[in-house]
């Protein structure tokens, strides 16, 4: 996917979360929208690419936090590593193997926010988020079912339009 | 070396990639940044937009909501004018308590603390990060709320408001794990501090064991945090623990306002506030 559209995609994406989860009430879960990007964009993106993309993912969701401190812009650069790392070692097909590797990136993106949390902070409040943390998976894993045809349809569109350009 | 760095292009930009934010946040930790012009930016973008799809989601509910309620309405009426009476007698009683209540204070010569303006505005959204449990309101620098202010509704008290922009705001709400609050039982004035657990109750701490404290009691705010004016509610007490060793005794404090369901908020201008700017009569 190409660098704008991802930024503008993980823009609406999280307008949307901040939106539904006020709506539905959670308290300590929440639907890790940026990591379905991320793992997509792991999959289809070259690495310079998808380095600038996640960079700009993670910056956004750092801003959106209310407290932007840079953890969860490094967080999108070394996930979307983490995840090209993993997918050259497993193999990712159809949708419920995309689920289940979103699903798997999301805990380890989870673990390491509240570990990084953990150094800052050095008190009990960093892994209070924990609790919420498998309700959150869930969460990531349903929304990345919902997107993966999006994403595919947006990815199809652009190589097309690209065809197009070059005939 | 041009040729060095073209051969490593890549990696060296995936490296500043990665490491130009863990360096930030490694030496910033978790204080955060103010808002600089891509956040403003991006804010301005979203903002908006958060603002219109609780209009949209509002439009729909409301339309169900008052089908659903017609249906209800002339048992409501009778219920309503019954507890009308009731608050009728119950503000008359209070107004004869206000009254011996102020002359009183002109007998104390007490001097009342000058209220701030109170700010009127929407929650819009809550942060997609759980790290810090937080709420945008659609009221910011131009409505004069300042980062610092606190935010409370009829009930008690909500948070804190920790970065504004142009129309927009964002709150930590005091479930956070990070946020403390001095309190005071409001019976026997014991004071203590309520901290954030992140779901559930806060903790009440510092609360010496020989303090007077009993379940139901009423938690308020004492002022002495230098955010929140005193006297705002935050809770009831529950779970009270008195050790048999120590020198504090522990218990839950049960929220007054349930910040998973927040709608509107008054943004209260603290005395204690040192992030406005200043302006003509302040100095």
């Amino acid at each position: 996917m190409k660098f704008l559209v991802t930024v503008v995609l993980a823009m609406v994406l999280l307008t949307l979360e901040s939106v539904l989860v006020q709506r539905a009430g959670l308290v300590l879960s929440r639907i890790d929208v940026t990591v379905v990007l991320l793992a997509f964009l792991a999959l289809r993106a070259s690495l310079l690419e998808g380095a600038c993309s996640a960079f700009a993912v993670g910056y956004l969701l750092d801003l959106m936090s209310g407290q932007p401190t840079g953890l969860y812009t490094f967080l999108g650069v070394f996930t979307f590593l983490a995840c090209r790392l993993v997918y050259s070692l497993v193999d990712v097909r159809g949708p419920v193997a995309f689920v289940l590797f979103t699903m798997g990136a999301d805990v380890g993106h989870g673990l390491l926010a509240a570990f990084f949390g953990w150094l800052t902070v050095k008190d009990g409040s960093a892994t209070a988020v924990l609790p919420g943390l498998p309700l959150q998976v869930a969460l990531t894993g349903a929304a990345a079912l919902v997107l993966h045809p999006l994403l595919r349809r947006i990815e199809a569109r652009q190589e097309r339009a690209q065809v197009g350009g070059l005939l | 070396m041009l040729s060095l760095f073209r051969r490593y292009r890549r990696f060296l930009i995936v490296s500043v990639l990665l490491l130009y934010p863990l360096v930030t946040f490694l030496v910033t930790g978790r204080r955060g940044r103010d808002p600089n012009f891509v956040d403003r930016a991006v804010i301005a973008m979203t903002a908006p937009l958060q603002s219109a799809l609780n209009w949209a989601i509002d439009g729909v509910v409301g339309v169900v909501n008052h089908y659903v309620d017609l249906r209800g309405v002339r048992q409501e009426n009778d219920a309503l004018r019954l507890e009308n009476m009731q608050l009728r007698a119950a503000v008359q009683a209070l107004g004869e308590a206000r009254a011996e209540n102020g002359r009183l204070k002109q007998l104390l010569a007490y001097a009342e603390a000058a209220a701030g303006p109170e700010i009127p505005a929407r929650v819009v959204g809550v942060n997609p990060v759980a790290k810090l449990l937080s709420v945008r309101i659609s009221s910011g620098e131009r409505q004069g709320v300042y980062r610092g202010m606190s935010v409370v509704t009829p009930d008690g008290i909500v948070g804190q408001v920790i970065r504004t922009t142009g129309g927009y705001a964002d709150v930590a709400l005091v479930t956070d794990p990070q946020s403390r609050v001095g309190v005071r039982v409001q019976r026997s004035r014991a004071r203590g501090t309520a901290a954030g657990s992140g779901s559930g109750p806060l903790k009440l701490e510092n609360m010496l064991r020989t303090e007077d404290v009993e379940d139901g009691d009423l938690i308020i705010t004492s002022g002495t945090d230098g955010v929140y004016p005193p006297g705002l509610v935050v809770g009831r007490v529950a779970n009270l623990e008195k050790k048999e060793h120590g020198m504090f005794q522990a218990a839950d404090v049960l929220p007054a306002v349930d910040t998973t369901k927040l709608e509107e908020v008054l943004v209260v201008g603290s005395p204690y506030q040192e992030a406005a700017p200043m302006v003509e009569g302040t100095r």
